[in-house]
Formats: structure tokens, sequence, C-alpha cells
């Protein structure tokens, strides 16, 4: 079974594009650092069509987090604006991709819908 | 409750509130400070000279960035023989900045101790009114030779302030202190340099990201110039309306700030000192009322709330997809979850007024790229309206927190806990409907119907929108019609019943134009009645109804910003001498409050009192209440487009004499309106 952020990934590649993301352009590399390990994720975003790849290339904008934390951002667990503010996750460039990127997130997991009460019909 | 001789300044998002000697030592009751992205960077300031405190002979608000203090050593009474005289005068705009001269007038040379006692609690905005117990990191000042270094960690979370200055000090763990000798007559200074940083693990400034502009003082001052130059010209008779203008235009370029996610552009900040952060609601209602004068802050608006759409289901933030924010902050409390402002998007009404927004920016300045370029949030935001709004399925807007702990229980204006009532006092349980976000719902769909048929090729969209605006005011007309009062009722309880209190929010119906035409002559008599008006302007909540409290604040108190829109509501629909009426009123209380109107005044009849009292912890200056004089202008002159040109209609009291306005900017370029007073004004009772 894949983790979910690969999965928030593979997923987003075979989109290929994004409604929410077509005000933008740019490239933006989420590095994963555990120790001296890295994992990369590079997006290149195109007025919202979306190629992913694993490659430690250049970007515009760099997001910097720790795997465990990505894991649970890409799983809804956690938000990415509080991580933002509270400085586990950290940017270098233009903070808006991360963002953007941030809002495909999921709903937390034991999140509802609003509560309905429907009470009569419209008419 | 805030002295009445604080002193402020700011700039966007970081400001100063001190005493009148420009000394800062806060206290819950006093929270003074140095605050910037929602963080108190210096919660004491004191300086002494010789060990001894300074007191103050006067203070000059130079520009809204910028104040000078002129100080004594010694008791008042001991003036005539001050030898020192000491002036701060000091800036702020990304960092905070004080000169600090001391002039001695001795024939005698002095020796002098010059210290600056300086700390940070680094508070969040949040916790400045309570005791700051227990903060869950850890705070450390570090003296170097050349700085010092106040700092707070928590975890990641890493704020600094950094102080060094132009002459060598001395420092140390809780301050700073230079030796002086001066001849007679002679003069020293010394710059001070306040910076605070917003920093990453690595110790990078998290806000360098931003790519602000340098906000150093030229920058500053040519930048306020080319923002006054920018704007219509005013001049009037009378000259308190000319300065009430001004000092709104002034205001108005203070209150701009640079989100961390907007790179640099400039929106409206809600107010001073506690919402200098971005509110949706806040932001929308002031672009709305500014539009003839600054329209160019309405298009960074709907962009950066456009781009902060809710996408999914969040409890604790209140978030729907579709849904616009309500309150974004950056200080502790958010970056911890303790507080669910990263955003928080518990407001009802953000939703359909992004849409009433961007509908009437194009109508003024036909910028049809912005309503193509946002489209996608429109349609989202109309789905929200009808999909996840409508909580009790009979087509109202509702609301009912899923965040019981820290969320909001009123998503309306009227936003407190006690703001919305049945006629006997009780509150209605949830989820409640209030009236006047059906109006804005009813004006969105209508305006929507507009767009897609105008600019975004979708007839079929737009018939559909229309009829269901139109289902929507027929439904609305006959559910909440309180017969024997003659007004739309306040609320709605999801069993049907109305919550029948008379309140101010009848006058945002006649601003939606959901109201049918027959009834808005009714709605117009109570507006100026005796039981809502009170000579200055309309209370939020009518006297006789059993939670009215004159100084009640979403309970009877008077927002300038509340009566800006009744006034274009009533002029709407042909009530221009009762919307002169309130104009007449409202800019009357300006005069009182230097020309700048405070966030609410007390609802006393204006017989009783003279002068309209404010009320005690008023926000000061306030974005809302600041773009009121300029939607009551626009009300009076009858300003409104109409194809490619600016239609002028004045209705203006007698006594208001002669207005003109210059340059309008709009899509016929520039134009200008003239106006003369001839509305006689009935003699209401009071």
């Amino acid at each position: 079974m894949l983790d979910a952020t690969t999965r928030f990934f593979e997923d987003l590649d075979r989109r290929g594009y994004e409604p929410l993301l077509t005000k933008l352009s740019g490239t933006l590399r989420f590095d994963l650092n555990e120790g001296p390990q890295t994992r990369h994720w590079l997006l290149r975003i195109d007025r919202g069509r979306i190629r992913v790849s694993q490659e430690a290339r250049e970007a515009d904008t760099i997001a910097a987090t720790s795997p465990e934390l990505f894991e649970d951002l890409a799983a809804g667990r956690e938000n990415g604006m509080a991580a933002l503010i509270r400085g586990d996750m950290t940017v270098i460039g233009d903070i808006r991709l991360v963002v953007q990127v941030e809002r495909l997130f999921p709903s937390p997991p034991d999140s509802r819908e609003p509560r309905r009460i429907f009470h009569r019909e419209v008419y | 409750m805030a002295k009445a001789n604080m002193v402020r300044i700011l700039d966007g998002s970081t400001f100063v509130v001190s005493e009148d000697t420009g000394d800062i030592e806060a206290t819950p009751s006093e929270p003074t400070g140095l605050f910037s992205f929602d963080t108190r960077f210096l919660s004491r300031w004191v300086l002494t000279v010789n060990g001894e405190r300074l007191n103050a002979l006067s203070y000059d608000d130079l520009q809204y960035y910028q104040a000078r203090f002129f100080l004594v050593p010694g008791m008042p009474t001991h003036y005539v023989d001050a030898k020192l005289s000491i002036v701060r005068e000091r800036t702020v705009g990304g960092s905070f900045h004080e000169q600090l001269i001391i002039l001695n007038h001795d024939e005698k040379a002095v020796d002098l101790e010059i210290r600056m006692d300086a700390g940070a609690d680094f508070a969040d905005l949040f916790q400045v009114k309570d005791e700051i117990l227990n903060k869950k990191g850890e705070i450390y000042a570090e003296a170097e030779a050349d700085r010092l270094r106040l700092g707070y960690r928590r975890g990641n979370f890493r704020r600094e302030t950094v102080i060094s200055s132009s002459q060598a000090a001395r420092y140390d763990r809780n301050g700073f202190a230079y030796s002086v000798h001066l001849e007679p007559n002679a003069r020293w200074s010394t710059d001070i340099d306040v910076h605070t940083a917003v920093l990453g693990p690595a110790s990078q400034d998290l806000r360098l990201d931003l790519r602000v502009p340098s906000h150093e003082r030229p920058t500053l001052q040519r930048d306020l110039e080319e923002w006054i130059a920018a704007a219509p010209k005013v001049n009037a008779e009378c000259e308190e309306l000319a300065r009430t203008y001004r000092r709104s235009l002034v205001d108005l370029a203070a209150l701009r700030f640079s989100p961390l996610s907007l790179s640099g552009q400039m929106l409206p900040a809600a107010g001073l000192p506690w919402f200098m952060t971005m509110f949706g609601r806040d932001s929308i209602l002031t672009c709305l009322q500014v539009i003839p004068f600054v329209p160019e802050l309405s298009r960074t608006t709907l962009r950066l709330l456009g781009s902060l759409q809710g996408t999914r289901f969040d409890d604790f933030r209140d978030e729907d997809p579709g849904r616009i924010l309500h309150e974004l902050r950056s200080g502790e409390t958010a970056a911890f979850e303790e507080q669910p402002h990263s955003p928080y998007y518990g407001s009802v009404d953000a939703t359909p007024l992004f849409l009433v927004l961007l509908d009437e920016y194009e109508r003024w300045t036909g910028d049809v790229a912005l309503v193509r370029e946002l489209e996608q949030e429109c349609r989202a935001a109309l789905k929200w309206i009808d999909n996840y709004a409508d909580l009790v399925g009979n087509g109202y807007i509702w609301y009912e927190r899923r965040n019981t702990d820290t969320g909001l229980e009123n998503q309306c204006w009227k936003d407190s806990w006690d703001s919305i009532s049945y006629r006997d006092g009780t509150l209605p349980p949830f989820p409640r409907a209030t009236c006047e976000v059906q109006g804005y719902a009813y004006d969105a769909k209508v305006r929507a119907a507009r767009m897609a048929r105008e600019f975004w090729d979708d007839p079929a969209f737009a018939d559909q929108l229309e009829r269901e605006a139109a289902q929507l005011k027929e439904r609305f007309n006959r559910d909440w019609w309180v017969e024997d009062g003659q007004y739309f009722a306040l609320a709605l309880d999801p069993d049907g019943r109305t919550a029948d209190v008379l309140s101010s929010n009848i006058g945002h119906l006649l601003w939606s134009g959901i109201v049918d035409q027959d009834r808005a002559e009714k709605l117009a008599e109570h507006l100026v009645g005796p039981r809502l008006f009170s000579g200055w302007g309309v209370r939020t909540l009518a006297e006789g109804e059993a939670r009215y409290n004159p100084i009640g604040y979403h309970n009877g108190t008077i927002w300038p910003f509340d009566n800006s829109f009744i006034a274009w509501g009533l002029r709407r629909y042909g009530f221009a001498e009762e919307a002169a009426t309130i104009a007449d009123g409202i800019l009357s209380a300006a005069t009182y409050f230097d020309g700048r109107l405070p966030e609410a005044f007390g609802g006393y009849n204006r017989e009783l009192t003279k002068f309209p009292v404010e009320y005690p912890t008023a926000c000061s200056p306030q974005a809302w209440s600041t773009g009121a004089p300029m939607l009551l202008l626009r009300t009076m002159l009858g300003i409104e487009p109409h194809g490619g040109h600016l239609a002028v209609e004045p209705r203006l009291p007698v006594g208001m004499g002669r207005i003109e306005v210059l340059d309008i900017p709009g899509r016929w370029g520039r134009v200008d309106a003239f106006a003369r007073g001839r509305l006689n004004l009935h003699q209401l009772s009071t």
C-alpha cells in the first residue's frame, strides 16, 4: 500500500490538470528532509497543467518539511497554513505557489459536512 | 479600556501603541506595545535620564506612520526650570525606528546617563488583554556588543526583536544605556532601530519572501503623496466635511497591508489595534464603500480572497468548498491551532458579498478581465450558497458552527454572542438565519446573472440565477415580514419562527434590493423613526427591545459603517431625504472625532448627550468606519455608473453647502461631480 505522500503526488500527476491552479505557473519543489536523506518532489505547473517528478532540479520555489509532517498534510491530519505560520514548513521563493498547492490537501479525516436538517421543501 | 492619550502609529500590519511620552509598559488593561504580524515585539520601552522618568510637554502625530514627542525631566510643576529637552521621533514601516535628541539649555555642561529599558513578551495579539502566564515556549534575551536580541522560541516558531543604535551603547539583557557629556547649548542624538523578525528554523526571515517594497521613510512619504494625488479631490464649503474626507483617505492608506500570501500587494486590514489583520467581510465592505475613490483596492481584495477560498470540509476552521474566509492571522495561537485563524471561514456573508463586490467593481472600472479571471471562484461561491449554506433546506443561508470550542456562534456582521434575539430577549436555537444575509444572497444572484450573461458567455446560467433570485425575493417577503411591526424580522430559527425585533439590518435589505417596492416606505419610516434613529444615526437594535442597551456592542450602539450602507439602501429605493438625514447625522458625529469615525458610538439620543459617546473599546481607525464618509458622499451625490458614463443626481441637505468631487476615476476616464445643498431636512423627533 502506498503512503499518503506518494498517493498525493501520483494523483496530481495522473490528473495532469488542476482547476484550482489555473492562475499559476512555475516550478515548485518539495524537499522532505530526514537526516542526510532528502526526497524531492518537483511540480511543474503551467496555468493549471501539472507534471510531477522526483527530480532534484532547480525550482522557482522550494518548500521544505519533514517526511512525517508531509505525510500528515497529504492525509489531511495536519493543516498546511498552520504549518507555514509555525515554521514547520519553510519556503524559499514564491510563497503563493505553496499556499495554492496547500489547498489541494484533503479534508481532515474526521471532518463532517455541514449538518443539514430538512424541514420543508423549497417552494 | 484604552486611554485617550495613547499614541498610535501604524503601517499595514505593524503598529505601535504607546503612552503620550512614547513609553511602553504593557499591562492587560493598557495593551501598549510594538506589534507586527499579530505578535507583540516590544512590551517594555521606557526612557530615563539620570534614572528619572520623563514627562510629556506635547506630541504630534505627524503622519500615520510617524509621531514626535517633546519631553522634559521632572514633574509638570518644574517645567519652567527644565534645562533639558528630549525629543523622540519615531516611524514604523517594516521596522520601528526611533530618533532620540537631547538638548542642553543650561549654561553649564552636563553629564547624562540615558537608558532605555527594553523587553518583549511576544504575546499573541489574541492574548494581550489577558494576564500572560505559562507561555509554552522560551523567551530569551542576548546582549551583544552592538545589539540587543530579544526572542521567543516554541518548536520551529521563532520571533525576534533586534535592537541596535547609531551611537555606541552598552547593552544588557534588560535594555541599553549611553553616558553622554553635553556642553552648554549642545545637542546629542542617536538613531535606534528595532527590527522585528519572523524566523524559520534555519533563522531565515520568513517575510523576506514577501518582496515588499522598502518601507523607509522617504518611500512611505512618497507613497502617501501618490495615494492622495491619485484619489479624487473633495472641495467642500463645509470645511469639516473636507477634513473628514482627507482623514479617511490617509487612514485608509495606513490600513493597507500586505499579507504573507500575496507578495506585496495591498488590501485593507480591518482596524487598529485589535484587527490589524485580514477579515473577509470587513475588507469587502470597505472596498464597496470606497470604490468611487480608490477602486484598485477591490481588485487586490477579490484576488486574495479568491485565492484562499475554501476547498474542503474542515470542522475546526468551519471551512466548506467555495466559502470565502472570515479571518486570517499569523500569530502563535493560529500557528499552534489554539485559535482557528489559519484561516477561519466562519462567516456567512463574505461569500455572497464577494460576488456583489466583483460586479460593482466591474460596473465602475470596466475591468472585464478580472470578472473572467474569477469566474471559477464565483461559481464555487454560488454553489456554496445553494449547497452548503442552506442547512434547513428552505432556500436561505443559515449558520451553525462546527467548531463549538473556538468558532463563532453568530456568523453575520453582528457577531457577538447575544446579538440575535427574540422580542422577549431570549436567544434562538441553531441553525440561525439573519435577514441581511438573504438580501446579500439575492443581490449576489442578480449580479452574478449579469456577469454570466455579459462576460461568461453563459445565458442559461444567467436565466437560472435570475429565476432563483426572483423566487428568493418572493419567499423572503412572505416568510420574514413582521405584520404587527411592519418590518422584516432580524432572524429566523430552524422551526420557522421569526426573531421579530426591529433592527438596523432592515437597512441592508434596502441596499440589496430584496425588498418589495410597496414595503420599502415602511422600512424607511422605521429607519429615521424615533426607535431606531438617535439623531446621529441608526441604532443596531431599536429602543424598546428587551436587549436594547445604548452601549450594547450590537444591541443599541450606532455603527458608522452600518449607517453608510443603510443610507445607500434608502437612496436605492428613492428615499433621498431619509438617506441625507442619516448622512448628515453621521458626518456631524465625525466632527467630534476629528474626522475619524470610531467603530461604534453610543445609541443615546442626540438631544440627551449633545455629542456622540464613543463605545469604550471601539477600534480606531477602523477600515469600514474610515470608508463610511466616502460611501455617504457617494450616496448624497447620487453618483452611479450607467453604462459607459457616470450619472450624478445630488440630494444634499442645505447645511452641507456646496461640494465638488473632482477626478472620479472609472471606465469614463475621470469626471467631476458638483452639488449644492438644497434639501430641507424635516426636524425629526429625537
